[in-house]
């Protein structure tokens, strides 16, 4: 059943060009990342790593988040639409079907993205001449993964939003607030206990120092609550309020 | 006019004032915050410049996502209600719709930005600032911060009713916002091409750094800047109402 509903969410993207914005949101911030490394190579001396603070820095911090919030109310947009959701809650699937399939499909299309953005981080560096006298950090990987991990506990949560909040804007407005909130807990220390600081914390924008294995663990296991708790709130809205 | 009253009329439950406060109250928090610490290091700092340095740089990145949001929103009930059609037959018309969406917003968030400056004023007192309110300064502040919300909120509007899909104009926000963030990192040249780095360019103080101390000086505008600025928004405001007149309901 939740291939179908897969199918039926693909349906409504594949001509919707939100591609384009998918495209165009990493490009701008590794663009304008490598402008600043390439200006201030003096300073940024660390080879890769200093361009991965470059380019990591608005992304991870700024656009992803916003990009996340904006997919999430494109897939629930058209739901929105002339009372779609009692059409769609007429139809014999599940509810957890229903909001697992969003889920799912803006996790995917955020993995395409995060993929992208490393595509473009290794193009900077070699454009950069990087390649030649440094080596490549293997941690770029890890950072990757598991910034589309803490991708996943953000989708959760703005999916919940957007079932709830019919307008298409509020749910993004929320983000970019969120966006302040989650870098305030990260200065304060209380990084792991918000969804877009564990974002921060998990693409190491901030920091680029290796993640021990108890925060490691600390951070799977923050994950997997923020993500379980999304999507039962996400579900339990769809169930129980009048759409 | 009474397009303009309709207008506000369709826009009273939707909280559209409350949203811009709160994201607004986030951005001085936030900014006041930073002064604060930064005065605290740097008794020399504490001075009414610095607390509009910081917050002409934060609305930068906050007043053009606050003008997305908002123009989106007001734009995007005609075309979730399909009421263009509606709103054809009974003869009104496009451009006057275009108007009244355009004076709508422009209010809402012209009030957000003179209750900002209000609040500017409240903490610089709290705060227990040495120098006289400096009215002239905040005068110029709020006029020259409402002048690029203007020509934001006309090219906003131009995108969220050109287009149905509302994740470009929320797209172009982010984007705008993120230019006007980042403007003072750009040379003159290519920053004057963005309307969203004129938050930044009218800023009445501006700084340098002498011997890793910010140092603040007051500057004049002129009236190239502002000529230039106001010559961009009726460009965006025409093209846009004629493009979006013209367009299939």
């Amino acid at each position: 059943m939740l291939l179908r509903c897969l199918g039926a969410e693909w349906v409504k993207l594949r001509r919707s060009r939100i591609w384009l914005v998918l495209l165009v949101l990493p490009v701008f911030s590794a663009l304008i990342g490598f402008a600043n490394y390439w200006m201030n190579q003096a300073i940024l001396q660390n080879g890769w790593y200093s361009l991965w603070t470059q380019v990591s820095l608005f992304y991870g911090e700024f656009f992803l988040p916003i990009l996340i919030a904006i997919c999430c109310s494109f897939v629930c947009r058209l739901e929105h639409v002339n009372r779609n959701w009692n059409v769609i809650l007429a139809a014999p699937v599940s509810t957890p079907t229903i909001f697992f399939a969003k889920v799912v499909v803006v996790g995917v299309l955020l993995f395409a993205v995060q993929l992208f953005f490393l595509v473009l981080y290794i193009c900077a560096g070699f454009i950069a001449g990087l390649h030649a006298h440094f080596s490549f950090p293997p941690e770029v990987f890890g950072w990757i993964m598991r910034g589309w991990l803490a991708s996943l506990t953000i989708i959760a949560f703005q999916l919940w939003l957007s079932t709830r909040i019919q307008s298409f804007a509020v749910p993004v407005g929320i983000s970019v607030c969120a966006v302040f909130v989650g870098l305030g807990l990260y200065v304060s220390g209380l990084g792991m206990f918000f969804p877009l600081s564990i974002l921060t914390i998990g693409m190491g924008v901030l920091s680029q120092e290796s993640l021990s294995l108890g925060e490691l663990g600390t951070f799977a296991v923050m994950c997997v609550l923020f993500v379980t708790t999304g999507c039962a709130l996400g579900i339990r809205h769809l169930t129980r309020a009048g759409l | 006019m009474r397009t303009l009253w309709l207008e506000l009329y369709k826009i009273r439950h939707k909280r559209l004032f409350l949203m811009l406060t709160i994201l607004l109250s986030i951005e001085l928090a936030w900014g006041f915050m930073a002064v604060s610490t930064s005065m605290a290091k740097n008794p020399d700092a504490t001075t009414w410049s610095a607390i509009l340095v910081t917050i002409t740089a934060m609305n930068g990145l906050f007043l053009p996502t606050g003008s997305a949001v908002i123009v989106s929103r007001i734009c995007d009930m005609e075309h979730k209600g399909r009421t263009w059609k509606l709103l054809l037959a009974a003869s009104v018309s496009r451009k006057a719709v275009y108007a009244a969406k355009f004076v709508s917003a422009a209010v809402l968030i012209g009030g957000a930005v003179i209750l900002q400056g209000l609040v500017i004023v409240a903490f610089g007192i709290g705060y227990g600032l040495a120098e006289p309110v400096p009215i002239g300064l905040l005068l110029r502040f709020v006029a020259g911060t409402t002048l690029t919300n203007l020509v934001v909120i006309a090219l906003q509007q131009w995108i969220s009713l050109a287009i149905k899909n509302q994740a470009f104009s929320l797209c172009l926000g982010m984007i705008g916002g993120f230019i006007g963030m980042t403007a003072s990192l750009f040379p003159p040249q290519v920053g004057r091409l963005f309307i969203w780095s004129y938050y930044v360019d009218f800023s009445p103080v501006t700084y340098q750094y002498v011997n890793e101390t910010m140092l603040f000086t007051t500057r004049e505008i002129g009236v190239h800047l502002p000529i230039i600025v106001v010559l961009m928004g009726i460009s965006f405001y025409l093209v846009g109402s004629i493009h979006v007149s013209r367009q299939d309901v």
